[in-house]
């Protein structure tokens, strides 16, 4: 090995401390951005892979009436057509310890033959005998029961049956049952007929041979089905056309982890601002060596690749030690987002191009941060080198009129004044340090205050819902006498009867409607909320126009998630609308906001009856309870439960308000979770910059500690010098912290809650945060402080004054 | 580059070096004209401010002068860039440092090694036996493979001398060698400059040891920047 690069390597070696300090720092840089990107592009792979494994059907058509085999097997031969399935889905009840939950029942043709949304058997049957049903494997964590066991359910129109749980399956294509805190369960015709059910197979399913990922294309196809299907009485009132190709949550999972990608290089962006700090120090304090070599025939270029093979050589330390484990880090990563996407993973592998931008991040960031400072140094004049003598190369002349100001605050000491002055001199040093500092506070905070607003958030669910439990009925019931006696009931402070309908935007397609609802009837979907104008039971909040007034026909109110189904909507338009294939046209009033619902047309109730000849009855129910807790509300519901029974009244599916708040609050608690990981990370970064910094700006000033001591300065004056420097970069680092969190959170939440509610979320200023990182960074600036200021007073004047 | 056999091997004419101050102007040399012939020991005294460091400083080439020409071994050095100055330094120029700077974390043999190193000079192989030589030459030999903190002042300096002759440089440059140094060991090292002048090196060094100076063949006196006592060119 060259001479000069064992001068590299023992200089590596001798200042072991900090250079570890150097390597932790980049090696959380290098590690965050593989573990974010390696759980990313697997993520990525099996989402696509799982998603397209179930064949999805390119489009869904709603019919009338049951399908017979023979109209499928004609579908079939349809030009542009490669399959076609009949298929039924039917909202039903399951009873969990007493209480009834949402269970989704896929009705298949023909278990061993699926062609589209593909349930993949797992264990036990394949197909599921008549009183049997497979349950898809999310979904026993909620109906707490496992193969084997048998289920209570309950259809629209039969008696509750139970039904043995007989196999397992995996739909790729569901959000988890957990998160949506229903069950989905899998079962033959036969089984829908022995639970009271005598409606057959309503939905046919297509897969178009070309341009499968057109929308337009397959929206084209699927019309020209349905106008031909309803030309041979076969009434088609719905197509349903889910984003070609996308998972129900791709989107949304796609441009969370874009953010996580640009925060874990933005800790690696840190950790090299950190580096480039670092080594800007290392050269001043070489300078003389940087002379002496000069002197000896070293020309610049060889001491910039000497102190670039010092920073190479602490990036490879970094990666060797930062790759694996963000492998491991990656692997829970992508195991933990699988479970919140119903993922199965299949192919682990994360790809190789992960490692390369590893290292290459890894390795050219921080050279590249390190760049400045080595050329600076490298390229400086022998005689400067030679002359220098520590910090202060361009001495003031004057003190400034901040500099007059503080050294007046007497309060905090004497030494305080000139620790103010010596936090100073480094101007650049001190920016990057508190740049360093702010980026890790801010982020922390961040954190912090998006996950508290996300809670926020959660908690107007109850504040904009002001019932306890929806009833949605098995159909319309007259409600006259049935509001009294539920009101009647102990508990009960208010009810009201609504009407729900599925509706789309009509765009004069004589009767068919496309949609963009996913098969679980759920993502995507758009329905028409038929209320009691002066309702006691919601208060969204209104963002544009107002709410519905009593006697103005035809009025509606859009929520967030349907004004973007329009291209382009505002006060005063007239939409239409179709329910049940009655187009009618409203009037757009007001937009509002409620978080937790699917996109909704608000109208008021009268106005529905009207247009839909449904007056006196509703299909929902909204009861309000005195006492709000879930513990009340189980019991309350079994109260109205009974009644609801004793009247003959069909209950489909009952959901408290809670329950809702449980399936919103699962679908981004483990994101919200890893931000928090991500900023703290950036917190030790921070940190880390400051150890850093501090240990720089004391050791530079070796020589001048010694003329201090030399002039009769205590050790103790010499640690309260050290200390007070280290307090005021942390002091000054937090305000800006605050301010920056504060963009920051408004950015994030508003990204964040657009992705899970449509909404921004609220800016909230987490305490517990702001207490937290102050917390942290006096901690840190006092241990930051603790061993430049040890060695300080260890060093002998002697020895202090003769530093070069 | 090629050694001339002119007579002086150092040649400055009309050299000027100014730097600026809050008050104005400096002139460290001003408009010296200077020659310096080949093997002999020399001295450069003065007080402090006088501009002696600069001298050596623009005849090493570590500082190039506001005006005038520094010709050394036939080499006009002022207009040379800093690199091209560097490998040429790292040749022609021996440097001894008053606080013998040598390289913390390296051993006596590898500081010796280093200029070798950087000026490419020697094969690899030669150059640890080389080093090692030369260290005996100065009287350290046993002490190569130690770092420099576990020796003593006059024996740094000694290795600091060692490291000045690695690439075998015709000129030797000393400031205040001895500042840091007992008068016993200081005698010793002036006797080692001496003995290579005697080996035909151009040893200029920059002293205040009065004491010394019958160890001398020629003494130069400085005083704002000119030189106040010529060079006898016997």
């Amino acid at each position: 090995m060259k001479t000069r690069y064992k001068k590299v390597m023992r200089d590596l070696l001798s200042g072991y401390a900090k250079n570890a300090m150097l390597v932790i720092a980049m090696a959380m840089g290098v590690f965050g951005v593989g573990a974010i990107l390696g759980g990313y592009s697997v993520v990525k792979r099996e989402m696509t892979a799982n998603y397209m494994g179930t064949v999805p059907a390119s489009a869904t058509l709603e019919m009338e009436d049951s399908l017979k085999q023979g109209l499928i097997d004609s579908v079939r031969q349809w030009p542009g057509v490669s399959q076609a399935e009949r298929h039924a889905t039917v909202l039903a009840r399951m009873r969990i310890d007493d209480k009834w939950f949402p269970l989704l029942l896929f009705v298949v043709d023909d278990f061993e033959h699926q062609r589209t949304n593909i349930a993949r058997h797992v264990s036990g049957e394949q197909t599921p005998p008549t009183g049997t049903l497979l349950v898809e494997r999310t979904a026993f964590v909620v109906m707490h029961a496992q193969e084997g066991d048998s289920l209570l359910v309950k259809t629209r129109h039969g008696e509750a049956k139970a039904l043995k749980i007989v196999g397992t399956v995996h739909d790729a294509g569901l959000a988890p049952a957990w998160q949506e805190q229903a069950g989905y369960g899998y079962i033959t015709l036969s089984t829908l007929r022995a639970l009271g059910e005598d409606g057959g197979f309503d939905q046919l399913r297509i897969l178009v041979s070309e341009h499968a990922d057109s929308r337009d294309h397959i929206e084209t196809k699927a019309k020209e089905i349905a106008i031909a299907l309803n030309a041979r009485h076969h009434g088609v009132h719905e197509i349903q056309i889910p984003p070609p190709g996308k998972h129900p949550h791709q989107s949304q999972m796609s441009a969370v982890m874009t953010i996580f990608v640009m925060f874990s290089f933005l800790v690696l962006v840190l950790a090299s601002i950190l580096v480039g700090t670092a080594v800007a120090t290392i050269m001043v304090k070489h300078v003389r060596q940087i002379g002496v070599m000069k002197t000896l025939g070293a020309n610049s270029r060889q001491i910039a690749v000497m102190y670039l093979t010092m920073v190479f050589a602490l990036c490879l330390v970094a990666l060797v030690i930062a790759i694996p484990l963000s492998r491991v880090a990656a692997a829970a990563f992508y195991d933990q987002i699988a479970v919140l996407l119903n993922l199965e993973i299949r192919d682990a592998s994360i790809p190789v191009w992960v490692v390369a931008v590893q290292v290459f991040s890894g390795i050219g960031i921080p050279l590249l941060s390190a760049a400045v400072p080595v050329l600076r140094g490298s390229f400086i004049s022998v005689r400067k080198a030679l002359d220098n003598h520590g910090v202060g190369h361009r001495p003031q002349q004057q003190l400034s009129w901040t500099m007059k100001m503080l050294s007046s605050w007497k309060f905090a000491g004497d030494m305080f004044p000139l620790a103010m002055r010596n936090v100073f001199r480094q101007r650049s040093r001190l920016a990057m340090t508190l740049g360093l500092l702010a980026a890790g506070g801010a982020m922390f905070m961040m954190a912090l205050n998006v996950s508290e607003a996300w809670e926020a958030n959660l908690s107007r669910i109850y504040q904009q819902r002001l019932y306890d439990v929806e009833f949605r009925l098995n159909r319309l019931h007259p409600t006259d006498t049935l509001l009294a006696k539920l009101k009647s009931i102990p508990g009960v402070t208010h009810v009201e009867g609504w009407n729900s309908a599925a509706v789309a935007f009509s765009k004069g397609n004589k009767g068919v409607e496309v949609t963009r609802t996913y098969p679980d009837k759920g993502h995507g979907s758009f329905s028409m909320q038929a209320l009691p104008v002066s309702t006691q039971l919601l208060r969204p909040d209104i963002t544009a126009g107002r709410w519905l007034r009593e006697g103005q026909a035809n009025e509606v109110v859009l929520n967030q998630l349907a004004t973007p189904m329009l291209s382009s909507v505002a006060l005063g338009d007239t939409v239409s609308l179709t329910v049940n294939q009655h187009t009618t046209a409203w009037t757009v009033v007001g937009f509002v906001e409620d978080v937790g619902t699917p996109a909704t047309a608000y109208v008021s109730i009268e106005a529905f009856a009207k247009a839909e000849d449904t007056a006196g009855k509703s299909n929902v129910l909204r009861v309000a309870y005195a006492d709000r807790s879930k513990e009340s509300t189980v019991k309350n519901n079994r109260l109205v439960e009974a009644l609801l029974e004793k009247e003959n009244i069909g209950v489909d599916a009952t959901i408290p308000v809670w329950l809702l708040r449980n399936a919103i609050a699962g679908h981004m608690k483990v994101l919200v979770n890893s931000l928090m990981a991500m900023a703290l990370l950036m917190a030790v970064v921070g940190t880390l910059g400051l150890m850093s910094t501090m240990s720089m700006n004391v050791l530079e000033r070796t020589r001048e500690i010694g003329v201090m001591r030399t002039l009769g300065a205590t050790p103790r004056k010499i640690r309260s010098l050290v200390v007070w420097e280290g307090v005021s970069i942390g002091v000054m680092s937090i305000f800006l912290a605050f301010a920056l969190s504060l963009l920051l959170s408004a950015y994030i939440g508003s990204f964040i809650g657009h992705m899970a509610f449509r909404t921004p979320l609220s800016l909230q200023i987490s305490i517990v945060g702001v207490v937290a990182w102050v917390a942290m960074v006096m901690a840190g600036a006092y241990v930051a402080t603790l061993y430049p200021s040890k060695r300080a007073n260890t060093i002998t004047t002697r020895e202090a004054l003769a530093y070069e | 580059m090629e050694h001339t056999n002119e007579k002086f091997l150092i040649r400055l004419s009309g050299v000027t070096k100014t730097f600026p101050v809050a008050s104005g102007i400096f002139h460290a040399l001003n408009n010296m004209t200077l020659d310096i012939p080949r093997g002999q020991l020399m001295a450069i005294t003065g007080k402090s401010g006088s501009g002696k460091s600069t001298l050596l400083n623009i005849i090493s080439g570590i500082d190039k002068p506001t005006h005038g020409s520094v010709v050394v071994d036939g080499v006009r050095i002022d207009t040379l860039s800093e690199s091209e100055l560097a490998s040429w330094r790292g040749i022609n120029i021996g440097v001894v440092f008053q606080f013998f700077q040598l390289l913390p974390t390296l051993t006596i043999a590898e500081n010796v090694m280093l200029p070798m190193d950087f000026c490419n000079r020697y094969p690899a192989k030669e150059r640890r036996p080389r080093a090692l030589a030369l260290l005996q030459h100065v009287g350290i030999g046993d002490q190569a493979d130690k770092l420099p903190s576990a020796l003593s002042g006059g024996q740094q300096q000694r290795a600091a001398i060692a490291r000045a002759l690695a690439n075998d440089p015709p000129v030797l440059m000393a400031d205040e060698p001895t500042g840091n140094l007992d008068s016993q060991t200081s005698t010793a090292i002036f006797e080692l400059f001496a003995g290579l002048a005697r080996l035909g090196k151009t040893v200029i060094i920059v002293t205040h040891e009065r004491d010394f100076a019958s160890y001398f063949e020629n003494t130069m006196a400085m005083a704002d920047g000119k030189m106040v006592t010529e060079l006898s060119h016997a």
